[in-house]
């Protein structure tokens, strides 16, 4: 495995985020002028495909065979939405993106756009970014200045018109429908599907939505091609991933690192272990709703695939230690679901709402038999009747507490 | 002086810029009165509901004047795990008020999502003023000063 490869991070601090000429000193927007000079977006769409470069917001849905899905459609009017809505507890990897290399991101998206025929493309940030407004404006006005947005770009005959759509803090907006009503002035709930936001979606027209994350493969693959990218990491889901590291850890942050990577190696090799003292007791990794790994999971592989015991998810990793209170992380975690729920669908509303009750009720383990019946009922009802994948989130962490953790055992 | 007609006349009267005018007057006038948004409304040729429809579903957009007191305590996994639900606890019973209740017009407590502060919490916001880390008994110096 070539652990040492970097994609994203190349330049973190190395160039000054608020300078165009310092990406362009580093070979930046390279990638662009040979998309335009040398290529059809039929070829850039292949190569994407070849690249088997997979979505980082979570779902892991193949980029390239969305790109072609919008790009196929037939309609004039079409849309790319770049998702920096990023409001994952604990997970701010698309911000360090922002922060450190505002220009590879806008790259990435303007190549991306223009592959699938956009004529207009959003960036929908997350309403708490403030700083990242700021240099995300700058970025955008240098990019503009030096020809590579707007009107007839490199002097070619593409065009492409980008706007920052500012949040208004609501989690449930990263959700790509929801987003999309957000941006029609809509209440963000999520829609129905199918159709499909790459059938129907902005303004009902064809729209790729693509994480930030994603975007900012796509110069690099651009560049060296797709078949290298696929060599990278675990071959069902290819590429580097940034994880965000927190909790019980020697060095939080964000790093990139190949995926197919173990929850062992990030803990130890590049998150230098547990702080002395302390001691393991699990991992949640991708956010509020992820998967809590315990000590036997700790060798499996990270990947996207649905196969995998551990999915990735938006790559975080919170370590938790056994100083820990169990009953603080359920309280946090169902208190965070019950605010973000969008209120749409009953079994989520209602279910949120009651399991914060129940969980609020928890002192020290001590359940009564009539609340821990109710909580298995919510937990399934969530999981199998709620009308986004909000409810199955939220029944997640809650099920692996009770089923890995074993937190009732006394009861 | 800023008006609500000068704040509208700087965007095109297209959907996808309701949601910016409404957080824009939102913070301007700390909330978005029925007579504006009825304003809204007009400008952007949709009805009353719809904009109050979007307006209520936002955090960052108030449909209600603000509390005289409100208290923000943030339940994000760090705060939490050092003690957000005796802090609570401690609120509570000081006040006597409820978690998320709109019984006391004039204070309310509501949790929030993590604020970015992580290495000093257990964070507690009153009236925008952030406080750091919070004990359960640096609370009750923090709430003499507004009760
Ligand atoms: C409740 C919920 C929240 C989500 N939040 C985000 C988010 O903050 N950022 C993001 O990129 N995708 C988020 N997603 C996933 C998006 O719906 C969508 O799959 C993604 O933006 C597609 O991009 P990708 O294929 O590049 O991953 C969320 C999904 C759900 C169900
Ligand atoms: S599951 Fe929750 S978030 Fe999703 S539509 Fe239903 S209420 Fe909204």
């Amino acid at each position: 495995m070539k652990k040492n490869i970097k994609i994203i991070t190349k330049h973190w601090g190395k160039i000054n985020p608020l300078r165009i000429e310092e990406y362009l000193k580093e070979g930046g927007y390279k990638a662009l002028e040979k998309f335009i000079f040398q290529m059809r977006p039929e070829e850039a769409i292949q190569e994407i495909e070849a690249s088997n470069l997979c979505g980082r917001g979570g779902a892991g849905f193949p980029t390239g065979k969305k790109l072609k899905m919008v790009a196929e459609r037939k309609e004039k009017e079409k849309y790319f939405i770049c998702n920096l809505d990023e409001s994952e507890p604990g997970t701010y990897k698309d911000r360090m993106i922002v922060k450190n290399n505002p220009q590879l991101l806008l790259e990435g998206l303007i190549i991306s756009a223009l592959t699938v025929g956009a004529s207009k493309a959003f960036i929908y940030l997350n309403g708490n970014y403030e700083e990242e407004k700021y240099i995300l404006e700058k970025a955008l006005a240098q990019a503009e200045k030096e020809k590579f947005l707007g009107e007839k770009i490199l002097s070619s005959g593409y065009n492409l018109e980008l706007k920052l759509f500012f949040g208004a803090g609501a989690y449930i907006c990263g959700e790509e429908t929801a987003l999309i009503n957000s941006i029609e002035g809509k209440r963000g709930e999520p829609r129905m599907r199918p159709p499909y936001p790459t059938e129907k979606g902005l303004w009902e027209k064809p729209t790729a939505v693509n994480n930030a994350e994603t975007i900012a493969n796509i110069p690099w693959i651009i560049l060296e091609g797709g078949k290298k990218f696929a060599t990278i990491g675990a071959e069902c889901s290819p590429g580097t991933k940034l994880y965000i590291l927190s909790g019980a850890i020697n060095n939080p942050g964000v790093f990139e690192a190949p995926t197919g990577i173990t929850v062992r190696q990030l803990i130890k090799e590049i998150g230098g272990g547990i702080p002395k003292g302390k001691k393991f007791w699990f991992a949640q990794i991708g956010g509020a709703s992820g998967v809590l790994a315990i000590g036997k999971d700790l060798d499996a592989e990270l990947t996207f695939s649905k196969n995998c015991l551990i999915p990735l998810g938006s790559g975080s990793v919170l370590v938790i230690d056994k100083s820990v209170e169990i009953y603080d992380l359920l309280f946090s975690w169902s208190d965070f679901f019950r605010r973000e729920s969008c209120g749409k669908c009953l079994p989520c509303r209602e279910g949120t709402f009651r399991l914060n009750e129940i969980i609020q009720r928890f002192e020290d383990g001590k359940i009564s038999q009539r609340d821990k019946k109710a909580l298995g009922q919510i937990l399934w009802s969530l999981e199998n009747t709620a009308f986004c994948p909000f409810g199955k989130f939220v029944a997640k962490p809650f099920q692996d507490a009770l089923e890995r953790l074993d937190i009732f055992k006394n009861v | 002086m800023k008006t609500t007609e000068k704040i509208l006349l700087n965007y095109d009267p297209e959907k996808e810029n309701l949601l910016p005018v409404l957080k824009e007057i939102s913070s301007f006038f700390g909330f978005i009165s029925e007579k504006n948004a009825q304003k809204i409304a007009d400008y952007f040729s949709l009805s009353l509901s719809q904009i109050f429809e979007t307006a209520s579903f936002y955090d960052f957009l108030k449909v209600k004047n603000s509390p005289q007191i409100f208290i923000k305590i943030c339940s994000g996994t760090v705060c939490a795990t050092i003690g957000t639900r005796k802090i609570i606890k401690e609120i509570e019973n000081k006040l006597k008020i409820k978690i998320g209740d709109d019984f006391n017009p004039r204070i309310k407590l509501e949790t929030a999502s993590c604020l970015g502060h992580c290495g000093e919490g257990p964070i507690v916001i009153v009236n925008g003023q952030v406080y750091k880390k919070v004990t359960v008994s640096s609370i009750h110096e923090i709430l003499e000063k507004y009760v």
